[in-house]
Parts: C-alpha cells; structure tokens; sequence
C-alpha cells in the first residue's frame, strides 16, 4: 500500500473521516495510533510490526532509565555554579552512558543487520518463527528513517536537549506515524510529541491546504516523476542502444524525476499530517536553485542533513580530543588549519556514513566520497574563490553568474545521480562512455526521440509538468501559494482546484497498462 | 569580555558582521561550520571547555549570548 496507490486514498479518506469528527485530544491521538498500526500492518508486514514495537520498546526503557539517573542531578545541582553543575553532570552522564550505549547499538546494529544480512547471503523472513532462525533477515517498512529518529530521541535524552516521554503508546505513535513512515521526513519524536498535546479539532482552512497539498504532491509523483521514469527506465535498461544525447537528456530528467518523486512524496505527507495538524519539518526547499553543493544539500533532504549535523558532525567537531587538536593547530599553524582540520573530518566522516546510508553498495560509496570532497574542497577553499572571483572581476550578485552556479550545482547533481542510478559502477562508466560515444545531436530533432517510451506528447505533458513545479518552486520563495489562493474569490479559488484535479486525472500515470512506480526514497 | 570575544571573531571571521543580527545562527547568517570554528577559537582563547549540552543556537545568536555562555564557565 504506496501513498499513491488506491487502497492508500481510501484508507486516508476513512481515516480522515473518522479524525476529524474525534472530539478530544485523546480520541484523536488514539484514532492515529490505531490508523498508523493498521497501516503498518497492511503495508508491511506483522513481522515487520513486532520488530518496531520491540525497538520502540527498547528505546521507551533506555530514555527512561536514563531519565531516572537524571532525576538525581536535578535534585543535587540545587546551588551550585553553572561550572559546578556542569562538572557533576558530567558524572551523572558517564552513568548515563552505560545505558545509552548498549540500547544504541541494540538499535542501530538492526539497521547495520538488515543493510549488510542481504549481502552475506541470508534469507529473507517469511513467518513469525524465521525471527528466530539463524541467517535470516527482516527489512522493516521505514527502517531507516524510524532508526535514526530514535536514535537522536536517545541522544536528546542523554545531552538533556529533550523531554522523556513517559507513555510507551505514544512513543510507538511517533515511531509508526503512518505519514513520515515509509520515508521520512526524519523527525524529531520531542516535537511531535509536544504536538500531539494539542491536536487541533477541524478547521476548513486547514484541511483544505493540506488536501491541496497532497493533492500537488500527487501530480508532481503521478503526472511527472512516474512519466518521466518510462522514458529513463527505457534508457537505462540499454544504454549501448542509445545516442549520447539520448542518455545526456535521460540522465537530465532522471535528476528531475528524482526530485518530482521525493519531493512529491513530502507534499503527500507534509499534507496529510498538515490535516490531522501536525506540522512535520520540510524536507526540500527549493533545491534546484541552490548556489553551491554545500547550499544544495541543505536544501535537498534537508532532515537527514540536520540529522548528521546534529548528532554525527557536531559530536564528533566538538568532542573535547577533537577540540584540543583543533585548538593546537591553530597555535602551531595558525587559524586556517584549525578551521580547516574541523571542517573536513567531521564532514568526511558524515558524507561516508550518509552514502552508507542511502546503499551498501561501491556505487554509493564512491556517492557518498564523491559529494564529500566536492563539499571539503568547496568549504576549505572558499577564501581562494573569492579572491579568484574579485581578480577576475566577477560580479557574483549578477544573474548571469547566478544562473551559472545554479546550472554548476544541477550539472554536479546529475553526475552524482549517474554513480548510483544504473545501480552499479560498471553502469555508470557505461553511462559516461555512451555520452561521448555517438553524440547524435538530430535526434532532438528527427524524431527518434519519442520512441523509447514515452511519445512526442507525453514527453510535451513532462515539459509542461516541469516548468508547473520550477514556477510553484519560483513563487514559493517569494510568496506563501495556498494563503494567496485562498484570499481570491470563491469562483476563481475552486476553477483552480477542480483544474488541479483534473490535471491529476487526465495526466496521471495509471490504469492496468501502468505499472505505478514505488517511491525511490521508500527504497531506503 | 565582550571587547576580547568581538574581537577573536573577527580574528577569525573577517567576512562576518556579528553585530548585524540578535539571531546570527536563526538567520543562517552563522553555520554549523563557522559554530566549530567560532568555539574552537573561544576555547583556545579564553581555556574552557563547553559542554556539548550547551551547544545551541541560543547561545551563539549574538556577541552578548556568547559572552554570556563563556562567563558561566569561567
């Protein structure tokens, strides 16, 4: 059951019935805890069911525990200077840790189980007692993204960044929450949990925009990224058959359709919880106009970003020996080595684990290194492209210049896009050699190139679609969409709705000739 | 402290007008990257150590936030 399948738009419309009429915070909370488990359920597995809820159990008691040693600190620090209290919770936090550290490993060692068990060769689970056979493996819905959530909730607890939850059921709501589930955002559990305190009963405006929401989430996913994938998965499948430019426009449209998808999956998400009012963070801010890499990737999947800032990037840039080092080059070789020893090993370490984290494969390996060095060598030689830019005498706030780094930065995407989308490195120097091989530039123009899947008017709907989302994108920078629609006349305000559904029904990709395309990002 | 602190900032970050903002890190005008940066510099200068737990956008949103975060552990 994908967010864009049937059975899921008849699930939500029950379920959104039933939330909306729930008097009470209570009811509603349980209403969602309920609808998120039987959505769990069907669209993954009960096995997969019993393993969240052990993880969740794990993580409830660990947060706990830790919580109860804390208790002591807070009584003890009564009085003393914050130098005082900082030292004694250091103590408490070395207790702290002989709790945090096995619940962690219990943790993420499941996620580091399920990526590597494939790879060794293990079967997959297929019934309840498999759970427990030796070599088998289990790959929950939404592992990835519910492991690293409750890995940061743990942290939180430990550095007191965070509340303790108190009630198990509503950490397992956070965990199972069926709209962030199969892939992501990645949230953080505090501030839903504050958010579950005050669920909102029905509001019109707010249902209203998160319909609209989700319903541009589905054009974006139905209309573009699942038309443009006939045309790339054609591509990709053969790439000896195809011209250079042929697989230049595929790998093109194949960094869109990428964004069409994810980004598309987040307005169905950020829309659906958007309904039951609650705010889930943004994962994409316009990514595409975006200056430099460092600049994309924080506004690409901007929450596993924030998530390796916060709990990989700054532990590891702040950890006292890391520190001292950092502060002892800067004596010896002066500040730019200091700054640049804490820019580029905690952020070398982080792109490792952040391609680790997308595949176990050398594709992503070499994806992640690949994106790493491009943000080190941007980071640390900052200072010189400035300089090289004032002697050149560029003018860097100009629209040319803009446009150029815009283009750099999707030029740089496409190519990291290549490393990963045929799903092997062979692939990709396939991919490279059959750019340059036969060029064949009138196939842009002969007609050649609407019959590797989709036709010349499909391919006229993909243009359209793309320019749709590059002017939403365009205004959403300046002003806010939705509130403006909705302050136009009640006439204008529905012809755009019924036209939006329309351009779903009429462009959508489905019926039993298509095979809907899962989510890429649900893959992870 | 607030002369001392303002000035190893700009030591370090000539590019940067701390002044300009009570929300430097809000306003994204300071990064995770220049944060490191800004607290080793701290650290070295004036020898202490900040806990990890108080490293948060609060306490780097201006010069006196700064100056503030340093004084409690001196």
């Amino acid at each position: 059951m994908t967010y864009n399948s049937l059975p899921f738009v008849a699930f939500f419309a029950c379920f959104a019935a039933l939330y909306l009429v729930m008097p009470g915070i209570r009811l509603r909370q349980a209403v969602i805890l309920l609808g998120s488990l039987a959505f769990y359920l069907f669209a993954g597995s009960p096995h997969a069911l019993i393993m969240i809820a052990a993880v969740s159990a794990v993580v409830y008691a660990a947060s706990r525990a830790i919580d109860r040693v804390y208790a002591g600190y807070e009584s003890e620090k009564e009085g003393l200077t914050p130098k005082e209290a900082a030292a004694l919770f250091a103590g408490y936090k070395k207790r702290g840790r002989k709790i945090l550290v096995p619940a962690l490993l219990l943790i993420a060692g499941s996620l580091v189980y399920v990526k590597t068990a494939r790879l060794l060769g293990f079967t997959q689970v297929k019934s309840i007692p498999d759970l427990l056979s030796f070599r088998t493996y289990l790959v929950p819905l939404g592992i990835s993204y519910y492991t690293f959530s409750s890995v940061g909730y743990l942290l939180d607890i430990y550095w007191k960044k965070a509340k303790c939850e108190r009630n198990w059921l509503r950490l397992l709501l956070c965990m199972t929450f069926f709209p962030h589930i199969v892939q992501g955002p990645i949230s953080r559990y505090d501030r839903l949990l504050k958010q579950l305190d005050r669920l909102p009963g029905f509001s019109y405006e707010r249902v209203c925009f998160g319909l609209q929401r989700m319903l541009w989430g589905y054009f974006k996913k139905i209309a573009v990224a699942d038309r443009i994938a006939l045309f790339t998965s054609t591509v990709f499948a053969d790439i000896e058959s195809y011209a250079g430019m042929e697989i230049l426009i595929a790998v093109m449209l194949c960094a869109v359709e990428l964004y069409a998808d994810f980004s598309g999956c987040m307005d169905i998400v950020l829309g659906a919880a958007q309904l039951m009012g609650i705010t889930l963070e943004e994962n994409f801010k316009q990514p595409f106009f975006s200056r430099s890499a460092a600049e994309f990737w924080r506004r690409w999947h901007i929450t596993l970003g924030a998530w390796f800032k916060d709990y990989i990037y700054m532990p590891i840039a702040m950890s006292p020996r890391f520190m001292k080092t950092s502060v002892n080059l800067r004596k010896k070789h002066g500040n730019r080595a200091g700054q640049i020893f804490s820019a580029a090993v905690p952020l070398a370490v982080v792109w490792l684990l952040t391609g680790l984290w997308h595949g176990t494969g050398p594709d992503y390996i070499v994806w992640g290194c690949y994106w790493g060095v491009i943000i080190i060598l941007g980071t640390i030689l900052a200072p010189e492209f400035k300089k090289l830019a004032e002697r050149l005498r560029i003018d860097t706030e100009s629209f040319g210049w803009r446009l150029f780094q815009m283009t750099r930065t999707f030029a740089l995407f496409c190519i990291g896009r290549m490393l990963t989308v045929t799903g092997s490195l062979t692939g990709f120097a396939a991919l490279v050699h059959g750019l340059f091989r036969n060029p064949k530039l009138w196939v842009l123009f002969n007609g050649s190139l609407y019959k590797h899947g989709l036709n010349q008017k499909n391919f006229y709907v993909v243009l359209f679609g793309i320019l749709l989302i590059w002017t939403a994108d365009m205004l959403q920078a300046r002003i806010r969409i939705r509130e403006n629609l909705a302050a136009q006349p009640i006439v204008l305000r529905w012809l755009v709705y019924y036209a939006a559904v329309l351009l779903v029904l009429v462009f959508g990709k489905y019926g039993s000739a298509f095979n809907a395309s899962d989510f890429i990002y649900g893959g992870f | 402290m607030r002369e001392k602190v303002k000035q190893v900032l700009t030591e370090n970050y000539p590019e940067i007008d701390f002044e300009s903002s009570a929300e430097l890190v809000d306003d994204g005008i300071l990064d995770s990257l220049t944060m490191v940066g800004i607290i080793s510099a701290l650290s070295m200068e004036f020898g202490v150590v900040l806990p990890y737990e108080d490293i948060v956008p609060e306490n780097f949103n201006s010069i006196d936030a700064m100056v503030e975060l340093l004084e409690k552990f001196m």
